[in-house]
């Protein structure tokens, strides 16, 4: 499996809020979270709330500090995710076909008596 | 990529170059090119961007945009420019991206490419060769993996060719283009990146002949396209079981190898045609017929057929359960030697 770097941007909380501020991480980076597990608590000009989180991944980077002021749309947190390696695009459509080293297979054959 | 099967045939010659069956068909193109100043290459893509799968990589560049040309995304007025080139002397290789955009010019190549010949008694010969990047395994979005040899096979006038690898590729391309009939080339876009040691060279068998990839006794495999490599791989793990079969690459779709078929089966006695097309009306019941009328007495078991469902090309992750997977074919071949 191979790692990519996934960045999470603030998300709209609602009804076209413009920042939000980070109250408190409740991640470090280093962890390994899952999806939907708590991520951070921010507040914004409505009410405080904890943002889950988008994936399942392990923190590599926070973008703001506790008690920032962060606009929709700036960087949150950074994640490497595993991604299942996938064979090279083939062209506008498709993808290359991988083939197994050793063909798969489940049928025996019986030689034929006669 | 790993290549666990050679091709039984594949020569360990001094002269062999490793490549693509993409780069192959290039070649072809080149020497089409070079050779006759009447060829034009044309379709969606083919010039400047050299191709959706690189196949024409280069060749505007080499011969220039009177002869190497894009094409406006209209099927239909693709093959009816071939119609009229090729009225007017040219040597016309038209490309339709994808086989499931070949049914907007269906009417064209039905209606005009096919029957022009015919209907003007010999007076506008149709020498356009049709290439079609076809069938499926590369995980395409819908109309990107269908398989028309059946519809084009009936259709009289025309002449279908699918080759399996790139020496093939190569040399069948060379013989459809020089032939002064209409040929439908369908390029088995699962084999593009088959790179492999491969001598070029001038083509030897007739059109119409088919080739013994894998010799065996004890059944034949019948496959065209990507389905020779997956039934080499059959083949291959048959022989772990103790049972030789040979694999028949048809090659030419039209006009099929009956004599080649029925040599073929009467030495094995069993015979399994494996196609992706769906199974209905599909050429395999064609091969199915043609070896029963010329091996009635010899066939040991009815002959069996291994092929794509009867639904609509499926979306790319549920491809491999839609086309004959290996299992499948040991199947039939099981069914063959039980009977």
């Amino acid at each position: 499996m191979a790692e990519e770097n996934i960045t999470f941007t603030l998300p709209d909380l609602g009804e076209g809020l413009v920042e939000a501020t980070v109250l408190e991480w409740q991640v470090a980076v280093g962890d390994t979270i899952g999806r939907n597990d708590p991520l951070v608590e921010v507040e914004t000009t409505k009410s405080a709330v904890v943002i889950p989180s988008p994936k399942a991944g392990r923190v590599v980077e926070l973008h703001a500090e506790e008690e920032q002021v962060v606009p929709v749309g700036d960087p949150l947190v950074t994640f490497a995710v595993e991604v299942e390696e996938r064979a090279p695009q083939a062209g506008i459509v498709g993808r290359v076909p991988t083939e197994d080293a050793k063909p798969q297979r489940r049928v025996r054959l019986r030689p034929p008596t006669n | 990529m790993t290549e666990l099967i050679e091709h039984t045939d594949a020569p360990a010659d001094s002269r062999a170059v490793e490549l693509s069956m993409q780069q192959a068909i290039n070649r072809a193109l080149r020497v089409l090119l070079e050779e006759d100043p009447d060829v034009l290459v044309f379709g969606e893509d083919v010039g400047a961007l050299g191709g959706v799968f690189r196949v024409t990589d280069g060749l505007q560049k080499e011969f220039g945009d009177q002869r190497v040309f894009d094409t406006p995304l209209a099927e239909s007025a693709i093959m009816g420019m071939a119609v009229g080139l090729a009225m007017n002397g040219w040597r016309p290789v038209p490309e339709l991206q994808f086989d499931g955009f070949a049914y907007p010019a269906v009417d064209q190549i039905v209606n005009q490419v096919a029957r022009m010949n015919y209907r003007t008694r010999g007076a506008a010969p149709m020498p356009i060769t049709l290439r079609l990047p076809s069938f499926g395994g590369i995980q395409a979005p819908e109309h990107h993996g269908e398989s028309l040899e059946a519809l084009f096979a009936h259709t009289p006038g025309l002449k279908v060719v699918a080759p399996s690898d790139p020496a093939e590729a190569y040399s069948l391309l060379l013989q459809s283009v020089r032939s002064d009939d209409p040929v439908v080339y369908m390029e088995p876009k699962a084999r593009y990146w088959d790179r492999r040691p491969v001598v070029l060279s001038e083509p030897t068998d007739p059109i119409g002949t088919s080739r013994i990839v894998r010799p065996g006794s004890h059944a034949t495999l019948v496959a065209w396209g990507a389905m020779v490599h997956r039934c080499l791989q059959v083949a291959e793990l048959a022989a772990e079981d103790g049972v030789d079969l040979e694999v028949l690459d048809l090659r030419w779709l039209k006009p099929i190898d009956a004599a080649g078929l029925a040599a073929s089966v009467a030495r094995t006695k069993r015979a399994v045609v494996v196609h992706e097309a769906p199974l209905t009306a599909g050429l395999g019941a064609e091969v199915a017929t043609l070896i029963t009328e010329n091996c009635f007495r010899e066939l040991a078991a009815p002959v069996q057929r291994v092929t794509g469902f009867d639904v609509p090309y499926p979306a790319g992750p549920l491809e491999p359960q839609y086309l004959p997977t290996i299992d499948r074919v040991l199947l039939a071949v099981q069914r063959t030697l039980e009977y």
